[in-house]
Formats: structure tokens, sequence, C-alpha cells
């Protein structure tokens, strides 16, 4: 007989920041792509279809709009991480970790069969989830570097120069794609409870 | 951006449609249209336009100098741009050109291109950044605005100044940017006179402001307390454009 049991995983101020986050991000990444082409410092264009903003006035009004959602959610939910100590233990990625690596890159590749011993999040997640809000202070700085590159031009100098430093914002963002990517094909591996946990809070598992 | 009238910042020259659309939203917004989802995303995209305009003349320091480059790290002449097409070469006649001013200044009027390079030549090789995101450093020569508007009784608590150019470009700032030691009536690039499509005689170099704030084919200056705006701020390019 299977027994059905809730596990909170959670907290509200978690979920209120990530949903928030989400939406920041995309409208950022979009109306960025949209400055980005403008005239690229890479050389390829992004399709505009997936851009926003219509032209580059409108790209730079969504992006300087939803710079302020972006900063002080993270603000938010970095303090909240602060205050109640949430996930020191389950998702802060320590040294003690790094023993852990291997054995779940072996478990992913199917070479290893059994599931490595965890308590909330893998040592990969852990590591993941760990760089990626450094991710989001590299984008945050390169992006004063290059908003401000006279009043803050020693920000701008730390990335090389002015163009230097709109690639380091460009790869900061594509950092954060490149996990976002690697996180929506685990939520689509892990299942309707998992997601559903991110909204509600609570995880039904079932034994 | 490089030349005033530059369309490439603008919708794709096909569609000029949606430029005439945002010259007329405020219309719209009287007429109560921001009660629909499109006003109201656009209302709220321009209040936060206008608080960082806010923001980035609190951040803004008077004294606080764009780097210079040593001029090994010179844009070549050859790299000098030019980013427009049908108004690169506006109708100026270079031998009678002169400068109005009027406003708040004790001596409004006009000033011939020898007034203005009366007043010591400043050199800088300062970054231009177009709003686009391209830049160069070209040489710049010129007279600094502060000396100039010092010199002519220009209000010093007046709050700003607007621009109009020999292309009907215009555009405007706030006074402390128009008075950063860096901010020049220039005459020269790479230590010749400015060509007509980099805006001979003058032309404004502001190193701490984005590019379309740098004005080419100056006619005019009017000194104000009264918030004038730009060919391209009146469209949705936000009016401080600080670097």
């Amino acid at each position: 007989m299977k027994s059905v049991r809730k596990e909170f995983h959670h907290p509200f101020i978690i979920r209120l920041t990530h949903w928030i986050n989400t939406v920041a991000l995309a409208i950022m990444v979009a109306s960025g792509l949209r400055i980005y082409n403008a005239s690229p410092v890479f050389s390829f264009k992004v399709p505009e279809a997936l851009t926003l903003g219509g032209w580059l006035a409108g790209g730079r009004e969504w992006h300087f709009f939803a710079m302020w959602l972006f900063l002080f959610n993270g603000l938010l939910w970095f303090g909240y991480n602060l205050l109640t100590r949430h996930g020191r233990q389950t998702t802060l990625f320590r040294p003690s970790d790094a023993g852990g690596i291997l054995p779940m890159i072996l478990y992913y590749l199917r070479i290893r069969k059994a599931h490595p011993p965890v308590r909330k999040y893998n040592a990969l997640q852990k590591l993941a989830y760990t760089t990626i809000p450094l991710a989001a202070v590299g984008v945050i700085i390169t992006g004063i570097a290059i908003y401000w590159p006279v009043q803050f031009g020693g920000l701008t100098r730390l990335f090389g120069n002015y163009d230097s430093a709109r690639m380091w914002h460009f790869l900061f963002m594509a950092a954060i794609l490149s996990f976002v990517f690697g996180h929506l094909c685990m939520v689509l591996i892990a299942g309707w409870a998992n997601f559903w946990s991110m909204i509600t809070g609570w995880k039904r598992i079932r034994e | 951006m490089n030349t005033n009238r530059d369309d490439s910042l603008g919708p794709t020259p096909d569609s000029p449609g949606r430029r005439k659309l945002l010259r007329y939203a405020p219309l719209l917004l009287l007429a109560g249209c921001d009660m629909t989802p499109e006003g109201r995303v656009e209302s709220t995209l321009r209040s936060v336009q206008s608080f960082n305009d806010w923001v980035q003349a609190k951040v803004f320091d008077r004294e606080k100098l764009a780097a210079e480059y040593p001029d090994e790290e010179l844009t070549p002449e050859g790299g000098f741009r030019v980013n427009g097409y049908d108004t690169d070469r506006p109708d100026i006649d270079l031998e009678h050109w002169t400068l109005t001013v009027e406003g708040l200044v004790a001596k409004p009027g006009t000033y011939t291109l020898r007034a203005l390079q009366a007043y010591t030549k400043k050199v800088m090789n300062t970054r231009h950044c177009c709003v686009e995101g391209w830049s160069m450093v070209p040489k710049w020569g010129g007279t600094p605005t502060r000396e100039f508007l010092r010199d002519i009784g220009a209000d010093p608590n007046a709050k700003y100044a607007s621009v109009e150019c020999g292309d009907d470009y215009y555009t405007s700032y706030d006074m402390p940017s128009l008075l950063h030691p860096q901010t020049l009536l220039c005459y020269e690039a790479y230590g010749k006179p400015l060509e007509l499509e980099h805006g001979a005689p003058v032309r404004i170099v502001m190193p701490v402001k984005l590019g379309y704030k740098s004005a080419k084919w100056v006619s005019k200056i009017v000194v104000t307390n009264d918030k004038p705006g730009g060919y391209w701020e009146d469209q949705g390019y936000d009016w401080f454009a600080g670097l």
C-alpha cells in the first residue's frame, strides 16, 4: 500500500522571489538582446522575435525598468537567506561537498547505479544554486560598468575597457541562461509534484 | 549615435508609422487611453524612465572626469564614424555662421566662430559612446562650454539649456553637465577643422553623456529654467543620458 505524505520545501519569501525573478529575468534578457542588436559586440545578431521593446528606445525603457525589479528582488532574497540562515545546510555549497561532485556526475552518466545519499540537494545542485547568485552579482556589476562608464569608470576598467565590459555583461547573462536551461530540464524530469512545491511550498511524496 | 538624425536608432526605415505613433502617444494619454493595458505599460515605463533620469542626475559628479586616452589609443581617423545618410551635409553657410545665445544670459546675441576660438583651446581624447553600443575615441578640440557661458554671463543658477542645430535637430541638457570641464564647443577633430559631416563648424562634445547629446551643427543655445526636450528624447530616449 502506497502512502502519500507532504514535505515542506520552499518558504514563502523564497517562492515569491523565485517567481518575481523569473519575470524580471525574462524582461531583462529579452530587452537586453534588443539593446545588443542595435550594435552587437559579438559577430552575431539575435532574432528580433526573441527581443522586447520594438526598437532601441523601447528596449532601454524595459531594461532600465526591470533592473530595479531584478535588483530589489535579489536584495530581498539575499537578505532573507542571511537573516533566516535558510538553506545553509541544504543548499549552500561548502568545500566538504566537493567530494560529492564526482559520484553525482557518475550517477547522471549512468555509470553509477545508486543515487548518492542527499538531504535536499545533491553536490551538483548545491554548486549550481551557490554559483548562480554570483553570476547575478556579475551581471549587475558589469551592467553598472557599461551604464555609467564615466561615473563608475573604475568598474569599467576592472573588466578591461568599455567593449570588453559589454562582452562580460553578455557572458554573465549567458551563464545565467545556461543555468536556466539546466534548471528547466531538471524540473521537467523531476515532475509535477516538484514543480508544484515551488508554488505552494509543499511537496507530495509517495512512498 | 554620431549623426544627429541617425535613423538607425529608430525603427526600420520601412516602418515609419511607429515613430509617428510614438510622437502622438502623449495625446493618446490625454485622451484617457492610458486605461488600456498598453497605455498603462507605456506610462509605467515612462515614469520609471523619469525616475532613472532623477537617479542619474543624483549620481552625476560634476567634478568626475571621463577617461582621457593616450594618442596610441585613438580611433584611427578613418574610423571616425558618421552614422547617417540624408542629413549628413546640411546646407550651412560656413563663411557667415554664427552662434545665437538666448535666454538667461547677461550678454545674449550672436557669436562668430572667431569669438569662440578666442578661448584657450582644450584638446582631449575622450570616448564617444553611442546609445547603440558602439564607441570611438577621437581627438577633439574646442572651447570648454563653461568658459564661454561664464564669459557671456549665463545664469549659474539656471537649470537647463537647449541647443538647436543646422539640420533642425535639437536637444537639451542639465546645466551641471553643460558646465562640466570636458564639455566642449568643439570645432576641431584630429587637429583639423571639423568636417561638415562631423558637425562643422561647431558641435557639442560631451563625454559625460551618450552620443545623441553631442549635437552637431549647433546654431543656437538657449539657457532656461523650463525643461526642454530633444529630437530623440521626445520619441522615447532617456533625457539625462548620463554615462
